[in-house]
């Protein structure tokens, strides 16, 4: 570099350097508008039923030894009716069964609806589709039927969030739009 | 597509070739950062690295963004550290971009050099996770986006029994393990990187893995003031119940955001493959048909003396030393045609010239340099230029440059010697050898032997009977047309002062190459 170009060949690395610095923060807003969201979110064990029979001494012999149990048990977890009704009109109606090839994962909700900021009436229902054989209750289970009827007051770009609390066997609010002030 | 390809790939080296010049001019060309683009990557990640243990020393899994914040209140250390270990990272991104987009349009892409190019690019998209996952560690509003994002496309994989965007609803606290294993990807990626930049260079000889020491502290301090003067600050943190607003974001490793935010996860992934499929492709559709290549080089074990020059100069580690076939007790040179580029260097480097791509070996030159000479009678005070073909102020393309002829070689480097001795024999004023820039020479280090050959005696020499007043050898970029001119005056005028080139008539040009083994014993 000859010696009057020093300075310039100084002044392109500040401004490649300061252009790095600048691509470095650049302002972006991940979600645009101002809306709000009212989210449902939890995940529960939920109620598995099951039919069993006893194995006939011949199907017993076809089985390895090691293998070979007198009863087999075929269960699933029961479904349940999600719905949702926001501001007096229904934001969904839904289903929610158990995934896995068995289906014998637990039950999860996991959905967002937007809404303007302001108040809203929200009403969330989460009742079971069918009914336990009886003897196999279990204490301690989820409830035949969840119930949440609420206002909640949203500022731009909250989050309120639904969830269900297993002490208390309830859905709850949680975030902003919570009766208690995070 | 490959003439799409042919057309993109033509005006972005118009493009990189004004900007060569142009940091030519600024920084010379032996410290032109853009030459250096693959050693400023390896300079950056050491940086990350040197940085990066410092930053986990202070770093906690159960309060990440708090301790981020409580480094970044460390004045004296922290905050600088941490700026500089992102502007390091940031740099590396740049760098490795740069020479990938280089390379390509350089056309070194595919054959032998596939290897590099797609372990290259599986190099540049691990430090791109790296860096995804740093900014996940940070966890404040970019790394919440970056981790949600993250979760949304493994969630359209049928992997899972329920979505992990999950973890992040708020329903309860984000499990630990989430950002243990985060962490644990961020400090083993590297381990990977070091893997990779192993299998990157493997193929290539004396592989070049840091810049000049004046450009490595030079880059290491100018990113170190940035850090002091202009630190990063700390963006607001993550919120799981609040829709993350406007906030500053890393634009090297979250360019993508704007352009896959919108898409739905199916439509992301296709993106992604699709892209990733055509960078990781480019070997197979970015070369030349196959009658258009390049033929790898060969071996006449008749001229091979064993000598090794050839199998020491290549850079590609192609040519091996290898017993004889016939009776002769040295080696004879054997060239591995899956890993040679047909760069032709070992033409350059063959004293008896008896190595080198179908019609460019040495003994092809001397037939070509011949006809050239009887085509155009050079007076003798008259200046030939022999131009490389591919940078060189681009005068290679030319038929003369201001009256002087041009004789175009596909490299600088291939250049024998004798050809420049014939030039000077057959009674031309002198021979201006216009090459590459050494740090940009597409074959590597053809412009680097050249001038060993020229001015140094390597072997295959410039023999010590050529007037060295006569040769003289300029570097000059593609875009550097205004060298090749203010050089070839120069020349000029110093060869006027000279006496006129006693030129030699009928100059036979088997004594100039060795002879032939006729396969007896010596």
């Amino acid at each position: 570099m000859s010696a009057a170009l020093r300075p310039a060949g100084v002044l392109v690395a500040l401004l490649a350097t300061a252009a790095l610095g600048a691509l470095s923060r650049v302002p972006y807003t991940g979600r645009r508008g101002t809306d709000a969201y009212v989210r449902l979110a939890w995940r529960t064990r939920g109620e598995r039923v099951e039919t069993c029979r006893r194995l006939s001494p011949e199907e017993l012999a076809r089985i390895p030894a090691h293998m070979r149990r007198e009863e087999e048990c075929v269960g699933h977890i029961l479904p349940y009716r999600l719905e949702v009704t926001l501001d007096d009109s229904l934001a969904t109606r839904d289903s929610v069964a158990s995934k896995g090839a068995r289906a014998d994962r637990p039950l999860y909700v996991f959905q967002e609806f937007p809404v303007a900021p302001g108040r809203h009436r929200l009403s969330v229902t989460f009742a079971r589709l069918g009914a336990i054989p009886a003897g196999q209750e279990e204490h301690g289970a989820l409830p035949e039927r969840l119930e949440l009827d609420a206002e909640v007051t949203l500022g731009p770009r909250q989050i309120a969030l639904v969830t269900y609390d297993e002490e208390r066997r309830k859905l709850v609010l949680k975030g902003y739009g919570a009766p208690v002030p995070r | 597509m490959r003439r799409l390809t042919g057309v993109l790939a033509r005006g972005v080296r118009r493009v990189m070739a004004r900007a060569d010049a142009a940091m030519n001019r600024l920084y010379g060309w032996r410290h032109n950062p853009l030459y250096m683009s693959g050693t400023l990557a390896a300079v950056s990640l050491a940086v990350v690295l040197v940085t990066g243990i410092y930053l986990l020393l202070f770093y906690r899994i159960g309060a990440p963004y708090a301790s981020v914040a409580r480094i970044t209140d460390q004045v004296w250390a922290g905050r600088w550290i941490r700026s500089l270990h992102r502007f390091a990272s940031d740099a590396a991104v740049l760098a490795a971009a740069v020479h990938a987009l280089r390379l390509f349009v350089q056309d070194r892409s595919w054959g032998p050099r596939a290897l590099a190019w797609v372990s290259g690019l599986v190099l540049l998209f691990s430090i791109f996770v790296c860096g995804w996952t740093g900014y996940v560690m940070v966890w404040d509003v970019q790394g919440e986006l970056l981790a949600r994002e993250g979760a949304r496309f493994f969630d359209l994989l049928p992997l899972f029994s329920e979505p992990i965007g999950r973890a992040f609803a708020g329903d309860r606290a984000i499990p630990g393990a989430f950002f243990f294993l985060n962490l644990f990807l961020h400090v083993a990626l590297p381990i990977g990187v070091g893997l990779l930049l192993w299998i990157h260079v493997s193929r290539v000889a004396r592989p070049a893995i840091l810049p000049p020491r004046g450009l490595t502290w030079g880059v290491t301090g100018i990113l170190t003031a940035l850090a002091v003067v202009w630190p990063v600050a700390m963006a607001p943190a993550a919120d799981l119940f609040r829709v993350a607003g406007r906030a500053p974001f890393d634009a090297f490793y979250s360019f993508w955001l704007p352009v896959v935010r919108p898409l739905p996860a199916g439509a992301a992934w296709a993106l992604v493959i699709v892209v990733s499929a055509v960078a990781l492709g480019a070997p197979l559709w970015a070369r030349p048909r196959k009658a258009a290549r390049q033929l790898p080089s060969t071996v006449d074990e008749r001229l091979c003396t064993g000598c090794e020059q050839c199998y020491l100069d290549c850079p590609y580690e192609a040519i091996a030393m290898i017993a004889r076939t016939d009776d002769r007790p040295t080696l004879v040179a054997h060239v591995d045609p899956d890993l040679c580029t047909s760069c032709g260097i070992c033409a350059g480097s063959c004293a008896p010239m008896g190595v080198g791509p179908p019609l460019r070996t040495g003994r092809d030159q001397l037939e070509l340099a011949s006809s050239f000479v009887a085509e155009r009678q050079s007076g003798a005070r008259d200046v030939v230029i022999i131009a490389c073909g591919r940078g060189a102020g681009g005068v290679g393309a030319l038929e003369s440059v201001e009256g002087a002829p041009v004789h175009a070689v596909q490299c600088a480097g291939n250049l024998h010697s004798s050809v420049v001795e014939y030039l000077v024999r057959s009674g031309v004023g002198g021979v201006l050898v216009v090459s590459c820039p050494p740090r940009d020479c597409w074959n590597r280090e053809g412009a680097k032997w050249l001038e060993a050959r020229l001015y140094h005696d390597r072997e295959a020499e410039l023999k010590a009977r050529v007037d060295r007043r006569r040769v003289r050898l300029l570097y000059a970029a593609e875009g550097e047309r205004h060298a090749v001119l203010a050089e070839l005056a120069q020349f000029r005028a110093a060869v006027a002062t000279l006496d006129a080139a006693a030129g030699e008539k009928d100059i036979d040009l088997s004594a100039l190459c060795e002879p032939v083994h006729d396969g007896a014993a010596p």
